[in-house]
C-alpha cells in the first residue's frame, strides 16, 4: 500500500474508534477498552511498518479543504525525518500506556468515556505530528486541548477535577490567542501558511528574520508553545492537570501533548528570530530550576512528578533557545520514555494503595511491588542522568552546550549553565526523595501495608518503557553500530535529527577539552543528590523532614511561589469585577437609561400632547388663535 | 430536471403556513392525533426541501454554482412596482434556507412533544415562523424578503407574550417596539434603494446586475447604507442596540428562541451580505469603521457582560449577541475570505445557538431553575445531556470539528488584512467565550450539587429523553458534518459571493500558495 494511504489510515483509525465508542460502546467499558487498545497497537504496528518501508524522502501530499476567493485551506502531511521520529515516539508510548490503562481503569464506571477520550487524543496528536501547514496544526492543536480537557475532567464529581479541567482549557486558549494572531500575521507577511513553503521563503531570504514583523510572528507563534508546553507564565495549568487519571497524566501531560509544543517549535524553528530564541532560553532555564525546586515541596506523588515535567520541559526549551531543536527533540523522546515510566509507576502504586497519592502514606513498597519498584528506580536514575542511561545522553548534552556557550560567547550563558545544573541537582533530590519515601522504609498506612503488585496489564508496559529509559539513549547514540544493522527501522538520516546536534556539541566539548570534566560534574551532582536524599528523606517516619526543618521554605515551594494565588486573585478581583461593572453598565446605562429612557420620553411626550386634547371648545379656540398668529408671523416674514 | 421542481420552494413556504392556519383555526376542536400529523408535515417539508436542495447543489455535477436553483416567479398583483414573488436559491441563500429547514424541524419536533396550554395555537404560530423564515431566505425579491421577515416576527411576539415565562409580556413589548423600529429603518432603506436605483424592480438579481454599473452617487449611498446598517443592526443586536435580545430570549418559549436567535435574526446579516454591501460599496466605505467598532463592542464588551451572567438563558442570549460581532466583522472586511467566513458562521451559529437553547430548556426541566448558582453535579444524573451540552458549548466557542471554527477562523484571517489591531481585539473573544462557556459547564454539570439543588438532585432525574435527544442530534450532527466537510457549503458560498467581494485585499498580495493542484481525495 501507498505510504500516504497508510498515514491517512493511521490518522483516521483513532477517530473511527472514538466515534464507535461514543455511539455504541458508551456502556460497554470493557469493549471500549479493547477497541482502544487494539487501535493503539494497530497504530504502533502501522507506524513501524511506515518507518520500515519509508525511503527517507519527504512526503508532502496536500488536499484542498475549502476555499474562499483566493484563500484555500488545505489539509496535508509533511512527513520528514522530524515527523517520522515524532510518530514513532507518540505511537509507541501511546500504545503501551493504553494497555496500562486497561488495568488501571478496571474498576472505573466510565471506561467508555475514558477510552473514547484517549482515542480522540490520539487522533489529535497524530494530526499535529503529520500536519503540513499552520492552520491544520492549529486545528489539531485545539483538538488536543479539548481531549486534555475532557480527560482531566474524568473525575468531574470532585471540585479539584472540575476546576483543573476548566483552568487547563482556558489557560491553553490564552496561548492559542497568540497563536491565532501569529498565524494571521504570518499569512499576511509571508503569503503562505505551508511549512515547506515558509521554509523555502525564509531560506531564499524573502523575509528578513530581524525585521519587526518576523520577531512579532516568532513571539506570537511561541505563545502557542508557551500554553501547550506549560512555559512561563502559563505553567499554572499543568500541575492541576494531575486531577485526571494517572495514565492521562503519563500520556498527555508528560510524554506527548506537552512535548508537542517542543515539536511545534522545532517544526517552525526557521521562523524564530534570535530574540525569540533568547526569550525561550531564559524562560526555559529559569523554569527548569524553579520547577525542579518546587517538586521538593509536594507530598502528592503525581504533583511532584508534574513539577519534574515542568522542569524537563524547561530543559527542552533551553535546548531550543540555544539553537538546537534536534537536541530538544532528542530530550523530548528520552523524556517520553522515562517520564512515562515514572507516571505509570506512580499509577501502579496509586492503584495498589486504593487511590492514595500522598507519599507519606506509602513506604516499603519495593518488597510488595518489585517490578513497579524496579522500573521506577531505573527511570529515576535515567531522569537524573546517571551515565549510560537514556536521560544522560540528552540532558548532559544540553548542560554541556550551555557551558560551551559560556566559554565562547559570554558569561550570561554561565548563568544558564548554573540554572540547569542546579535543576539537575534538584532532579536527583526529588527523584531520590520519591523513591526512598515511597518504596523503602516501613509502610505508613493500612493501604500501603496491604498493597500488592499490579496485574500484567500494568507491569508489562512498565517494564517495556522502563527498559527503554535504560537503553534508548545508548541505542540512538550507537545507531550506526554494526554498520547499519538498525537501518531496517529508521534510516540513519532520520536518527541524525537527534544525533547531528548531539555530535556537534560532543565534538566541540572534546575540542575544548571540557567533555570529561563536565561529565564528572554531572555525575557527582547526581550521586550527591541521591546520597543526600537517602540520608535526609530515607529515614523519615511521618511527614516531610524539610517541612519540619524549614516550614516557611517548604510552603513557598508547595504553593509554587504563589503563582496560582496571583492568578486566582486576578480572576476573582480584576476580571470578575470588570465583567460585573460591564454588565451593570449594560443594564443600567444602555438598557434602562438609553433605551427605556427614550421609550419613556416618547411616552411622556405622548402624555403631554394628550393633555392638549382636552375636548373644551375654549382651549381649541386659543390654540387656533395661536396658530393664526404664528401663520401671520411667518407670512409677514417676522422670522426672517 | 424534474419539470415541476419549481414548486419545491413555494411548497416549503406554503405547507407550514397552511398547516399552521389549520391548527390555529381548529384550535381545541382539532383532535390531537390530527394536529400532530399536520404539525409534523409542516416541519418536515421545509427541512426535506432544504436538504434536497443542499444535496443537488453540492454534487460535483452541479455545473453552474453561481446561478439560481429551484427558481419560480409568481405575480402577486404588484407588478407595477416591480414586485413579484421571485423565489430561488443561490450559494449564499442555500445555507440559510437549509438552516431554516433544519432548525425549524428541530424546534418543531421539540414543540410537538412539549406540554403547553392551547397547544394547537402554539404549534400553529411556530409553523408560521417556520414558513416565514423559509420565505425570507428563499426570496429573491426585496419586498418579499422584508415581507416574510415581518411575517415571521409577528408570531414571535405573540409566542413570547402568551407563552413566555415571567416577564414575558414586558419582554415581548420591549422587543416588539425595538424590532419594529429596526424593521422600519430597514424598510425605509430598502425603499430608498429601490427608488434611487431607477430600475423599477425589487428583484435582487436586477439590482445586483445594476451594481456593476454604479449609478448612485456617493451621498445617496451613504444615506441608504446608514439606514440599512442601523435598521439591520437593531434586528441583529449590534452593540449598543442589543438590549432587547437577552431579555427577549430569556422570556421566549424555547422553539421561538431557537427559531429567532438561530434563523430569523440572520435576516439583517443576510441583508448586509446580499444587498447592502454589494449594492452600496461607497456606503460601506463610509460607514465601515463605525460598523467595525460597534461590532467589536459586541465581541469584547458583550463578551465581558456574558461572563458576568448567572442566569443560563440570559447568558445564552448574550453569547449569541457576542457572536454576531464576528459576523459583522467578517462582512466589514469586504473580502471573499471575510464574507465567506461570515456566511458560514451565520449557518453554524444558527445551529449551535438553537442547540444551546434547546439543551438549556432540558436543563431547566431537570433543575427547575435557570440560575447557574443553584445547580451543580448534573452530569452524575444526566451524562448524555451533559455530553450534548458540552458539545454545543464547544461548537459555540469555535472548536475545530464543528462548522463554527471555519467561519471564525476565516473572519480572523480576513480581519488582519482589514485592520490588524481589530483582529487582535476580536481574537480575545476566543478566550472570553471559553471562559463563560466552560464556566457554565462546570457550574451546571461538574462538581457536586449546590445545597439549593440538593433536594431535587436526590429525587429522580432522568437523562436526556428522546424528544430532546433527536433535535439536538440533528443540530449537532449537521454542525459536525459541515465541520468535517465544509466544502459542501463553501463551494456554493464561494461561487455565489457577489462581485463586490472579489477584488479582495487578499488578491493584492501575491497569490497564496497553500494550494497544491493535486487533489486526489475529497472526504
Amino acid at each position: 500500500m501507498d505510504l500516504i494511504n497508510i498515514l491517512t489510515v493511521i490518522l483516521l483509525l483513532p477517530l473511527g474508534s472514538a466515534a464507535i465508542i461514543a455511539l455504541f460502546l458508551r456502556r460497554q467499558g470493557k469493549a471500549a477498552a479493547a477497541l482502544s487498545v487494539l487501535v493503539g497497537f494497530a497504530i504502533m504496528g502501522l507506524s513501524l511498518y511506515v518507518l520500515e518501508s519509508w525511503d527517507g524522502v519527504t512526503l508532502h501530499p496536500t488536499w484542498e479543504w475549502l476555499r474562499f476567493g483566493n484563500f484555500a485551506y488545505s489539509m496535508g502531511f509533511y512527513f520528514d525525518h522530524q515527523a517520522a521520529l515524532m510518530l514513532l515516539v507518540v505511537s509507541f508510548v501511546a500504545g503501551w500506556i493504553q494497555l496500562f490503562s486497561v488495568g488501571y481503569m478496571d474498576e472505573d464506571e466510565a471506561q467508555g468515556r475514558f477510552f473514547g477520550g484517549l482515542s480522540i487524543f490520539m487522533f489529535s496528536i497524530l494530526g499535529i505530528v503529520l500536519a503540513d501547514n499552520l492552520v491544520m496544526l492549529f486545528v489539531f492543536w485545539e483538538l488536543v486541548g479539548f481531549s486534555s480537557y475532557m480527560l482531566i475532567a474524568h473525575y468531574y464529581k470532585t471540585d479539584f477535577a472540575n476546576m483543573a479541567s476548566k483552568k487547563a482549557f482556558i489557560v491553553n486558549r490564552v496561548g492559542d490567542l497568540g497563536f491565532i494572531i501569529g498565524i494571521a500575521w504570518c499569512y499576511h507577511y509571508y503569503g503562505t501558511l505551508d511549512l515547506a513553503e515558509l521554509a523555502a521563503k525564509v531560506a531564499a531570504g524573502h523575509a528578513l528574520l530581524g525585521s519587526k514583523a518576523a520577531i512579532g510572528i516568532g513571539l506570537l507563534l511561541m505563545c502557542g508553545f508557551v500554553g501547550k508546553s506549560a512555559q512561563f507564565p502559563l505553567q499554572v495549568w499543568l500541575t492541576d492537570a494531575m486531577a485526571g487519571p494517572t495514565p492521562v497524566s503519563a500520556l498527555i501531560h508528560a510524554a506527548t501533548m506537552v512535548a508537542a509544543g517542543i515539536y511545534f517549535m522545532a517544526r517552525v524553528f526557521f521562523l524564530l528570530p534570535t530574540f525569540t530564541q533568547e526569550w525561550i532560553m531564559w524562560s526555559g532555564a529559569i523554569m527548569t530550576a524553579f520547577a525542579g525546586l518546587c517538586a521538593l515541596g509536594q507530598t502528592d506523588i503525581k504533583k511532584s512528578l508534574a513539577y519534574s515535567t515542568l522542569s524537563h520541559l524547561g530543559y527542552m526549551a533551553t535546548a531550543l533557545g540555544l539553537g538546537f531543536p534536534g537536541l530538544a527533540m532528542f530530550h523530548m523522546a528520552m523524556h517520553a520514555c522515562f517520564k512515562a515510566t515514572l507516571f505509570l509507576g506512580a499509577g501502579s502504586v496509586i492503584h495498589a494503595c486504593h487511590h492514595e497519592q500522598d507519599i507519606y502514606k506509602m513506604g516499603g513498597l519495593l518488597k510488595k511491588m518489585p517490578l513497579t519498584g524496579l522500573s521506577f528506580a531505573v527511570a529515576s536514575a535515567s531522569i537524573a542522568a546517571v551515565p549510560f542511561l537514556s536521560g544522560s545522553y540528552s540532558k548532559d548534552t544540553i548542560i554541556t552546550e550551555a557551558f560551551l556557550r559560556g566559554m565562547n560567547e559570554g558569561p550570561q550563558f554561565y548563568v544558564i549553565y548554573g540554572l540547569i545544573l542546579f535543576a539537575a541537582l534538584c532532579t536527583a533530590l526529588y527523584m531520590g526523595r520519591l523513591f526512598f519515601v515511597t518504596f523503602l522504609g516501613q509502610p505508613r498506612s493500612e493501604h500501603a501495608a496491604h498493597a500488592h503488585e499490579s496485574s500484567w496489564y500494568m507491569t508489562v508496559p512498565l517494564l517495556v518503557l522502563g527498559f527503554l529509559s535504560v537503553s534508548a539513549g545508548w541505542v540512538v547514540y550507537n545507531w550506526d553500530w554494526a554498520a547499519g544493522k538498525m537501518d531496517w527501522l529508521l534510516p540513519m538520516d532520520t536518527v541524525s535529527v537527534f544525533l547531528d546536534d548531539f555530535r556537534k556539541i560532543e565534538e566541540a566539548a572534546q575540542k575544548e577539552g571540557v567533555a570529561h570534566g563536565l561529565e564528572l560534574v554531572a555525575v557527582i551532582v547526581a550521586i550527591a543528590g541521591f546520597a543526600f536524599t537517602y540520608f535526609f528523606y530515607g529515614r523519615a517516619k511521618e511527614g516531610d523532614p524539610l517541612l519540619a526543618k524549614a516550614p516557611g521554605f517548604f510552603h513557598v515551594l508547595e504553593r509554587h511561589g504563589w503563582f496560582d494565588d496571583l492568578y486566582d486573585w486576578y480572576v476573582a478581583k480584576v476580571q470578575q469585577r470588570l465583567c460585573d461593572v460591564m454588565a451593570f453598565f449594560d443594564q443600567l446605562f444602555i438598557r434602562f437609561f438609553c433605551v427605556q429612557g427614550s421609550g419613556a420620553v416618547a411616552g411622556l411626550t405622548g402624555a403631554a400632547l394628550r393633555r392638549t386634547q382636552v375636548g373644551s371648545l375654549h382651549a381649541y379656540v386659543y390654540w387656533f388663535l395661536a396658530g393664526v398668529v404664528l401663520f401671520c408671523a411667518f407670512a409677514t416674514g417676522f422670522f426672517n | 430536471m424534474i419539470p415541476d421542481k419549481y414548486l419545491l420552494l413555494p411548497l416549503a413556504i406554503a405547507v407550514p403556513f397552511i398547516t399552521g392556519l389549520v391548527l390555529v383555526a381548529g384550535g381545541r376542536r382539532l383532535p390531537e392525533g390530527v394536529a400532530r400529523v399536520l404539525a409534523w408535515l409542516g416541519f418536515v417539508v421545509p427541512a426535506a426541501v432544504g436538504i434536497y436542495a443542499w444535496m443537488t447543489y453540492t454534487l460535483p455535477t452541479a455545473d453552474n454554482l453561481r446561478g439560481l436553483q429551484l427558481t419560480s416567479n409568481f405575480s402577486t398583483g404588484l407588478d407595477y412596482f416591480g414586485i413579484s414573488l421571485r423565489l430561488g436559491l443561490n450559494g449564499l441563500s442555500l445555507p440559510m434556507f437549509v438552516l431554516a429547514g433544519i432548525v425549524g424541524l428541530a424546534a418543531g419536533s421539540y414543540a410537538i412533544n412539549s406540554t403547553v396550554d392551547r397547544k394547537n395555537a402554539y404549534l400553529g404560530l411556530v409553523l408560521f415562523m417556520v414558513s416565514g423564515v423559509c420565505g425570507v431566505f428563499a426570496s429573491m425579491d426585496l419586498f418579499y424578503f422584508y415581507f416574510f421577515h415581518e411575517f415571521a416576527l409577528i408570531p414571535t411576539f405573540i409566542l413570547i407574550g402568551w407563552w413566555g415565562g415571567p416577564g414575558g409580556r414586558a419582554a415581548a413589548l420591549e422587543m416588539t417596539i425595538y424590532l419594529t423600529l429596526g424593521a422600519m429603518l430597514s424598510l425605509i432603506g430598502l425603499i430608498a434603494l429601490y427608488s434611487a436605483s431607477d430600475i423599477n424592480s425589487f428583484s435582487l438579481q436586477d439590482l445586483q446586475n445594476m451594481a456593476n454599473t454604479p449609478t448612485m452617487g456617493a451621498k445617496t449611498q451613504h444615506h441608504i447604507f446608514g439606514l440599512l446598517m442601523f435598521g439591520f443592526g437593531i434586528l441583529v443586536s449590534l452593540w449598543p442596540f442589543h438590549t432587547w435580545a437577552p431579555a427577549g430570549y430569556a422570556a421566549a418559549p424555547t422553539p421561538a428562541a431557537m427559531l429567532h436567535a438561530g434563523v430569523l435574526k440572520k435576516f439583517g446579516l443576510y441583508g448586509l451580505l446580499q444587498i447592502a454591501i454589494p449594492l452600496l460599496p461607497l456606503g460601506l466605505e463610509y460607514w465601515s469603521h463605525t460598523l467595525a467598532w460597534l461590532a467589536l463592542g459586541n465581541v469584547v464588551i458583550i463578551g465581558a457582560v456574558t461572563i458576568a451572567q448567572r442566569d443560563l438563558k440570559v447568558m445564552l442570549g448574550y453569547s449569541s449577541v457576542m457572536h454576531m460581532g464576528y459576523i459583522f466583522l467578517g462582512l466589514v472586511c469586504v473580502s471573499a475570505l471575510g464574507a465567506g467566513g461570515a456566511a458560514l458562521l451565520m449557518f453554524a451559529h444558527g445551529l449551535s445557538v438553537a442547540a444551546l437553547f434547546l439543551l438549556g430548556d432540558a436543563i431547566f426541566k431537570r433543575t427547575g431553575t435557570y440560575d447557574m448558582g443553584a445547580m451543580g453535579g448534573l452530569c452524575q444524573k444526566a451524562p448524555v445531556l451533559s455530553g450534548f451540552f458540552v458539545a454545543a458549548t464547544l461548537a459555540g466557542i469555535g472548536l475545530p470539528g464543528f462548522a463554527n471554527f471555519w467561519g471564525e477562523f476565516s473572519v480572523f484571517l480576513a480581519l488582519w488584512e482589514y485592520r490588524p489591531l481589530m483582529m487582535v481585539l476580536a481574537a480575545t473573544g476566543v478566550v472570553i467565550s471559553a471562559i463563560y462557556g466552560l464556566r457554565a459547564v462546570s457550574r451546571i454539570f461538574f462538581g457536586s450539587p449546590t445545597p439549593a439543588f440538593q433536594t431535587l438532585f436526590d429525587g429522580p432525574i432522568a437523562d436526556i429523553r428522546a424528544h430532546e435527544r433527536w433535535p439536538a442530534m440533528l443540530l449537532l450532527g449537521t454542525l459536525l458534518l459541515v465541520g468535517f466537510w465544509p466544502s459542501s457549503l463553501t463551494r456554493g458560498i464561494d461561487a455565489a459571493l457577489p462581485g463586490a467581494y472579489r477584488p479582495s485585499p487578499t488578491s493584492a498580495t501575491p497569490p497564496t500558495a497553500t494550494v497544491k493542484p493535486a487533489a486526489p481525495v475529497q472526504p
